[in-house]
């Protein structure tokens, strides 16, 4: 069955692993080993038991009570299968957090409505960087509700001021919901609660179910796939790659970016099998009837005229999650491009949404900036082609940020 | 437990497993002879064309199973394995997580220098242990095999990790998102020879498969693979419930990957 990935966002302590180890035992999806082992540490720790153990493993993550690095766990429900991803709050480790969000195809975010908690700047930066990652659908789970008596006024506030940011950077209101919940308590996440009568539109997983895209993408569309490198099988070079858009037919006649090189398809094996066509999300080995000469990893294989853009010199909006430094490179479809320069073009606060004309940028700062290559890379618009439309930035071995690339 | 749809659990591991051959210099990957280290090696063979193209280790203590070495001999034979038996020694006054987080990792760097692998292909998977659920697919070690678990790489949109340094190397997890039921069904879609000890004999089985030091069977009527999937599919208890160093202490584990357990 297929597993829709979800990735949890939100400031920590704002309940995210909880979520999902209550999740876990209301669902029955965590074995009784599992609930044991968190109730022993739970005891040992003298704290009242802690679903957040279920998924925090570490010993550091119990007793320092914060999730330090991304792990997931499936559920079912009337019949879909959910992984829900678990990242850190902390905004020292935005990069796990990054690392976490990046498999999710929709979010929930976790707002804690207790006094003194409420929306935070990690909460709107975690928003900011999931559209950044591409994520379009979001459930905002209002969190906590059992220490403020089930208030509907301060969960239709926090929906209030939450809402106009969400749009602002980008979600479509019609993708976006609003359920109150209480995490720790498992209240409103697979049963209804009394005391939440007044809110109509069902429980956490009835949302997540009526939220997920149950449609298949569309196949069609210009071929791109990105290839991995060549093999050399019973002494025929073969280049292996995924299909990422459209499809490839044997006899077809495709191009190499950036290399230019035209070749025709003599056999495609996918997952072993000889084929003779093969598909958006197929991994496959393709032999040619002229040689492909020279470094196929990183290329782009396309076929008729629409095509991918070489360029040197890309607009890209970026997050930086580390400091700009020296030795600047972008890792993009497996190879690493040196980078000449970044020129911050309007800086971005993840947190407002607002745009200024400041040149200099540090950690947490997003910006649209002009990012210059030392050497041509095939690119599209990330909202045409995702895979040739965004690119990690590193400084030496050093993760720095992610960018999105933008005309 | 959760079926997953296999096609897109192989094309990911079909993936991973090409990436560590094509991004790194000199491959290895360990085998023990157990189900989910023996289906890594089939998807290897989906991946390559039928052949594994790269040596695969088995850290010998030579307390295995007699079942488990047939297994690997014929195995190796049908599929032409590059196989590297690397020797490690069984000291009596080490016993339990003390002989899995020392003994075998001590041979394992000794055949990683030997050799000079730079990158390892295990095949741990997320739903066997709370620790290893937070393994990336590629994960940096350093000279020791230390995993800095607090400081793991960002890992996202097909970029992964490279090595730290010279003397680390990288591990790499293909079949990480696998669930055990989806494993046991790759087996039967795919019909993967297994190792004998997983079916039932006398009302016993082995549901995961180690030393014989280590190891202790389940009780189970599941005489084939379609009795295990159906066995499965309505258990409750651990997949390592068998395995004795889980139990010691709940961190074992955590303490067992920093220094390089498999």
């Amino acid at each position: 069955m297929k597993v829709y990935p979800i990735s949890l966002l939100g400031h920590k302590d704002h309940g995210k692993s909880t979520l999902i180890g209550s999740l876990l035992m209301q669902t029955g999806a965590a074995t009784q080993a599992r609930i044991q082992e968190a109730e022993q540490y739970s005891k040992k720790l003298h704290k009242d038991f802690e679903p957040a153990f279920i998924l925090d493993s570490f010993a550091e993550e119990r007793t320092g009570e914060m999730t330090i690095d991304t792990t997931r766990a499936e559920i079912t429900y009337k019949g879909l299968a959910f992984a829900l991803i678990d990242v850190p709050g902390h905004e020292e480790l935005i990069k796990n957090m990054i690392s976490g969000a990046s498999y999710g195809e929709i979010a929930i975010l976790l707002v804690s409505a207790k006094g003194g908690e409420g929306i935070q700047p990690q909460t709107k930066r975690h928003l900011y960087i999931a559209r950044m990652l591409g994520i379009d659908t979001l459930i905002v789970a209002v969190n906590k509700m059992d220490l403020i008596d089930y208030d509907q006024e301060k969960f239709e506030e926090i929906r209030h001021d939450l809402s106009s940011f969400i749009e602002k950077i980008g979600f479509e209101r019609s993708k976006v919901h609003f359920v109150p919940i209480s995490a720790y308590k498992g209240e409103n996440l697979v049963k209804t609660c009394k005391s939440l009568d007044w809110y109509g539109e069902g429980t956490l997983l009835d949302v997540i179910y009526r939220s997920v895209k149950k449609e298949e993408k569309a196949v069609g569309g210009p071929l791109r796939i990105v290839a991995q490198g060549s093999i050399v099988s019973a002494g025929k070079s073969m280049v292996v790659g995924r299909v990422i858009n459209g499809s490839i037919k044997k006899g077809e006649r495709v191009c190499f970016l950036p290399s230019k090189i035209a070749a025709v398809v003599s056999d495609i094996v996918v997952n072993g099998k000889k084929v003779g066509r093969a598909f958006s999300g197929d991994n496959v080995a393709l032999a040619f009837k002229n040689k492909i000469n020279g470094e196929t990893r990183g290329s782009v294989i396309y076929s008729g005229e629409n095509k991918p853009s070489l360029k040197d010199s890309i607009n890209a909006r970026i997050f930086l999650a580390g400091k700009l430094g020296k030795d600047l490179k972008i890792k993009f479809n497996g190879i690493d491009v040196g980078c000449k320069g970044i020129k911050i073009l309007r800086k971005i606060d993840p947190t407002t949404g607002d745009s200024s004309s400041a040149k200099n940028i540090k950690p947490l700062d997003a910006a649209e900036a002009e990012v210059t290559l030392i050497k041509n890379i095939p690119t599209e618009d990330y909202n045409i082609t995702r895979e040739l439309g965004r690119f990690v930035f590193y400084s030496g071995n050093k993760f720095l940020g992610i960018g999105i690339i933008e005309r | 437990m959760i079926k997953q749809d296999l096609k897109s659990l192989e094309g990911k591991s079909i993936y991973i497993i090409r990436e560590a051959k094509l991004k790194f210099k000199n491959v290895a990957a360990l085998w023990s002879m157990g189900k989910d280290s023996t289906t890594m090696l089939a998807l290897t063979r989906k991946a390559f064309l039928g052949k594994v193209p790269f040596p695969v280790i088995h850290i010998d203590n030579s307390i295995d199973f007699p079942e488990t070495y047939k297994f690997r001999q014929d195995l190796a034979k049908k599929w032409g394995l590059n196989l590297i038996v690397a020797r490690s020694e069984i000291k009596p006054d080490i016993i339990g997580s003390a002989c899995c987080g020392k003994n075998k990792p001590e041979t394992l760097k000794k055949v990683m220098k030997e050799y000079g692998f730079d990158a390892l292909i295990v095949s741990i998977r997320r739903d066997e242990h709370g620790i290893r659920s937070k393994e990336r697919y590629m994960s940096p070690r350093d000279e020791k095999f230390r995993w800095n678990f607090k400081d793991q790489p960002a890992e996202l949109w097909d970029d992964y990790s490279s090595k730290l340094d010279e003397a680390g190397h990288v591990r790499v997890h293909p079949i990480l998102d696998f669930n055990e039921i989806d494993i046991w069904n790759y087996i039967k879609k795919e019909r993967v020879p297994v190792n004998p000890l997983y079916f039932s004999r006398d009302g016993y089985r082995y549901r995961s498969l180690g030393c014989t030091h280590c190891t202790t069977p389940i009780k189970s009527a599941a005489k084939n693979v379609d009795d295990i999937i159906k066995e499965l599919s309505t258990t409750k208890t651990e997949e390592r419930s068998g395995r004795s160093m889980d139990k010691e202490n709940a961190y074992v584990m955590e303490r067992l990957r920093q220094f390089g357990y498999m």
